[in-house]
């Protein structure tokens, strides 16, 4: 880093880290100039738009740390605190943060599978006791809208969701409120200092490349995960809070949006392959959707959606720090989880203060 | 000191390729690629199964994390998992000769949707068809002595009948048939492939005389996949040596192996 802290910033990438880093760093008071591949605010989905679109916005650091590690199960009880803070200093009434837990069940049949999810838990985190077992009485006091063969479940309390895609929109709006100097369908490469277009080079105090998997190249190992989700709109049914299904051979989860929305996802596919849904996992999809609850059957399929995940190797995510240029990435399946954790973590080393928040997990 | 093996320790050769390790191991369910090379590292597999049905292999979508398993220098055996019709596993099989540059193929055929049994008559048609494309294929069968025979006729020259059905873990759940299989399919290799949660189970297969074992579940659902990989491949490493070496009859009554003092052993 040089002497002078950097007053002209480029963020390339107009996903979520790279609005929440356009926002902070407006807010600190410097130029920030954001590129973005695709459209800044896409309503529709379309082939380039960022994975936090796709994403349901969940804020579970016990469930997540079943399928990932003890270090995401830490950055995600971070974000569990930042989140509030950060959305008090949003100019809008909507909530868009829920903490009310969330409900882990299991069709009698496949109950050794709450077995094993509770034994990791226990392996991977054992310091967290913020869960419990519930039974048919409770898995109905808490969600009385729910089928009621569910027997057995798991309530993990301090888990949350946000309203993800309005969160995004209102951060959008914020941020050219605040004066960003935006350049849209405008796809770039990054270097040092530099950001280099089809057919020209700017040069700035610094650069933040968050571009996903935009960012792929031989160098990186970086991956796409195929994901999917179906959103569908019913007043037929409440739900308080997310809740996961497991089974056998996938886990997905329906998290409540406002608006009488529910997003079930999310399919986990080892293929770069960003065409629509496949009619395989609809199947998937909706038959969880109607298992939870046979009064999904008449709800509408307002969207279906697909993208792909940004993943390193071990699908842990990296901050690269240059003189010139910072890249973050790699947040896999946990983009809302872990972004506060990578954006304090960026935002510490631009502005070199002397503590730097998960430094040994994500800087190594 | 030089000893006879009472049995005969066969190579464990599959359609004329020799290999060191009787393990094989599945690619799926890992918590993430590098958990996943590093699981196959310790497990000394020398033949590692992928699945493309949902990868959307006609266009190449699946390149990223197929190109970090080939790098593990490995030999590839792609599967037909998610097939449920000849036709599909057919289809998915050239596909995968073109993609991986390989006539092998692990032939599934799902009969049942929920325990992912696989469909008996489906993989006997189409073993038949596969082979007579110049495939070699290793099917996943059940236990059941017809069928292997009938698959054997139609030219498979390995066999992979289930411990129990696809990751429950239950080990071997019909001894008897595996015996039966074993005794009466003397000259065709048999992988245990698939239904194994411990490595016990697998050390028993090896001991009743299989010539390997192939699964995925249980080392990727492990709380630590790559510790558990090494548990089996000891397991897989020990049950051969025992059935090498000739394992004792059991006995109906216990026969201390050393006389008690004051009872002359004659007497016992």
């Amino acid at each position: 880093m040089t002497n002078s802290l950097p007053t002209h910033i480029a963020i390339a990438g107009a996903g979520l880290l790279g609005r929440l880093l356009a926002w902070h760093l407006l807010h600190a008071g410097c130029k920030v100039s954001l590129f973005e591949a695709g459209s800044f605010q896409p309503d529709t989905p379309q082939t380039n738009r960022a994975a936090a679109f796709t994403a349901a916005g969940m804020i579970a650091p016990l469930s997540e740390a079943v399928v990932s590690d003890a270090n995401v199960f830490r950055m995600g009880q971070y974000a569990l605190e930042k989140w509030p803070q950060w959305l008090a200093h949003l100019k809008t009434t909507s909530p868009l943060f829920f903490q009310n837990g969330s409900l882990v069940v299991a069709h009698p049949q496949d109950i050794s599978e709450l077995d094993q999810f509770e034994s990791e838990l226990d392996f991977v985190i054992p310091e967290c006791k913020t869960f419990q077992r519930v039974n048919r009485q409770q898995i109905s006091e808490l969600e009385p809208d729910i089928s009621s063969h569910f027997q057995q479940g798991l309530f993990l309390a301090e888990e949350g969701h946000l309203d993800n895609r309005e969160l995004l929109a209102i951060l959008g709006d914020e941020i050219i409120q605040l004066g960003v100097e935006l350049f849209e369908n405008n796809s770039v490469e990054t270097s040092p200092y530099k950001i280099i277009t089809e057919n020209k080079e700017y040069t700035f105090d610094t650069v933040i490349d968050c571009r996903g998997l935009g960012a792929k190249s031989p160098q990186l190992n970086l991956r796409g995960v195929r994901g999917e989700t179906l959103h569908v709109e019913t007043k037929e049914i409440q739900l308080r809070r997310p809740v996961r299904l497991m089974h056998p051979r996938y886990q997905l989860y329906i998290v409540p949006k406002p608006n009488n929305r529910f997003i079930i996802g999310a399919t986990q596919i080892e293929s770069e392959d960003r065409s629509p849904v496949s009619l395989q996992s609809t199947l998937e999809l909706s038959s969880a959707l109607y298992t939870l609850s046979p009064a999904f059957a008449e709800a509408r399929i307002i969207e279906m959606d697909s993208n792909l995940r940004p993943a390193y190797m071990d699908n842990l995510p990296r901050v690269k720090i240059q003189n010139g240029l910072i890249t973050a990435n790699g947040l896999f399946r946990h983009g809302y989880l872990l972004a506060p954790a990578v954006v304090e973590n960026v935002l510490a080393h631009i502005f070199e203060k002397p503590e730097i928040v998960f430094n040994e997990l994500l800087n190594n | 000191m030089s000893y006879t093996p009472t049995l005969p320790a066969k190579d464990f050769i599959l359609y004329g390729e020799t290999f060191s390790s009787r393990f094989l191991l599945g690619t799926a369910l890992y918590a993430s690629p590098r958990l996943m090379r590093d699981s196959i590292t310790q497990s000394r597999a020398e033949i590692v199964t992928l699945g493309l049905r949902r990868q959307n292999p006609a266009d190449r979508s699946g390149d990223a994390i197929w190109q970090f398993i080939q790098e593990s220098g490995r030999r590839l055996l792609p599967n037909t998992a998610g097939c449920k019709s000849v036709k599909e596993a057919v289809t998915l099989a050239e596909m995968s000769r073109e993609i991986f540059d390989t006539d092998w193929i692990k032939l599934e055929v799902v009969g049942d949707d929920y325990n992912l049994q696989p469909d008996p008559f489906g993989l006997v048609e189409a073993s038949d068809i596969l082979i007579k494309k110049g495939f070699k294929v290793l099917p996943y069968c059940t236990d059941d002595l017809i069928l292997c025979k009938r698959l054997v006729d139609v030219g498979c020259e390995v066999l992979m009948p289930w411990g129990a059905p696809i990751g429950t873990g239950q080990g071997l759940l019909n001894r008897y048939n595996l015996r039966t299989l074993r005794e009466r399919i003397k000259d065709i290799p048999m992988i245990i492939d698939a239904g194994l949660g411990a490595p016990s189970q697998a050390a028993e297969a090896m001991e009743m005389g299989f010539d390997g074992i192939l699964l995925n579940t249980a080392v990727a659902k492990a709380h630590n996949p790559p510790l558990m990989a090494e548990a089996f491949a000891d397991a897989v490493d020990a049950g051969r040596k025992a059935y090498k070496a000739g394992l004792m009859q059991k006995r109906q009554t216990a026969s201390p192996s050393t006389p008690t003092i004051g009872q002359p052993f004659w007497h016992q």
